[in-house]
């Protein structure tokens, strides 16, 4: 079971949660390319150690987070920080 | 115009089958949708929030209503309509604030008893032991795959270890899944002989 810390509820069962994706700035609206907004939504890097994510506390407080995880052993080491929905923080 | 302009529809609960009666009542479930049911959403630091005076994840009991803080922005008003009302009425709903009557949408069930912690555990997968979710502590999580938002409201105060100890919890969930709730909570506390009972007339002292 993957513990997530919410930073409301505490550790959580990711059951629990909904994973959002990576964490990155947003485009400005106003003044990005289709490529631009194509890599926001869609691309992502998926590395091999540490990623900033963006969960959603689905079945508890209903807040957005970030945290930061080493995908090589589902350890979380920063975080969470609450965030808005858009990635800004809250 | 409509006939039912202006009046309060009539409540019908969400559990709409017949149960035999348990085996004992040393676990009880009730369904307690009638209560009325308001939920306050409101900044933390505004002055509505300030008014209800509780904090996330906890509750108290202010004349026939328990104010729960189910969230950090939300607050859900659980006791008889007049209580509810007069509550609200005090309010200062300057700036954001919405207040809604989901009394209607909203299921409320009761379960008490020595096991009631052991049967939430075999469907949720959080910590109910007294030192996690004491009395007064308020919850929101997942039971049987239904979002749920859950506050401990014993009848009496439970002591460590004692066998009468009696924890009771109320569990609220979106009314369209009330009836499954309901049978799913049946069938979990169902090798503790769960039996269902006629809920009380408002909130227990």
């Amino acid at each position: 079971m993957l513990l997530v810390p919410c930073p409301n509820c505490g550790p959580r069962n990711a059951a629990d949660m909904r994973y959002v994706g990576e964490s990155g700035p947003r485009p400005d609206p106003n003044t990005a390319t289709p490529a631009q907004w194509r890599d926001y939504l869609y691309t992502e890097r998926n590395p091999a150690g540490l990623l900033r994510e963006t969960w959603y506390c689905r079945s508890g407080c209903r807040t957005f987070f970030v945290v930061e995880r080493d995908t090589t052993n589902n350890q979380f080491v920063h975080g969470p920080t609450r965030v808005t929905k858009l990635g800004g923080k809250a | 115009m409509s006939d039912r302009a202006g009046s309060e529809p009539a409540f019908e609960s969400s559990v709409l089958r017949a149960y035999a009666p348990g085996s004992s009542n040393a676990l009880t479930l009730s369904d307690e949708s009638a209560l009325a049911k308001t939920i306050v959403r409101a900044e933390a630091g505004s002055p509505a929030s300030a008014s209800l005076a509780v904090s996330f994840g906890s509750s108290r009991r202010e004349g026939a209503t328990l104010v729960l803080g189910q969230r950090p922005d939300e607050y859900m008003l659980i006791g008889s309509a007049q209580s509810n009302a007069s509550i609200v009425a005090r309010l200062d709903t300057s700036g954001h604030v919405s207040v809604i009557d989901h009394t209607h949408s909203r299921a409320l069930f009761r379960l008490t008893g020595a096991q009631a912690s052991a049967t939430l555990e075999k469907v949720c997968s959080l910590d109910w032991s007294n030192a996690m979710t004491p009395d007064g502590a308020v919850v929101s999580a997942s039971i049987a795959k239904v979002n749920c938002d859950i506050a401990r409201n014993d009848r009496e105060p439970v002591d460590a270890e004692p066998a009468s100890a009696s924890p009771s919890y109320l569990i609220a969930c979106d009314r369209s899944f009330g009836q499954y709730l309901f049978d799913a909570l049946i069938d979990a506390g169902g090798e503790f002989g769960i039996g269902v009972v006629t809920a009380a007339d408002g909130l227990q002292e």
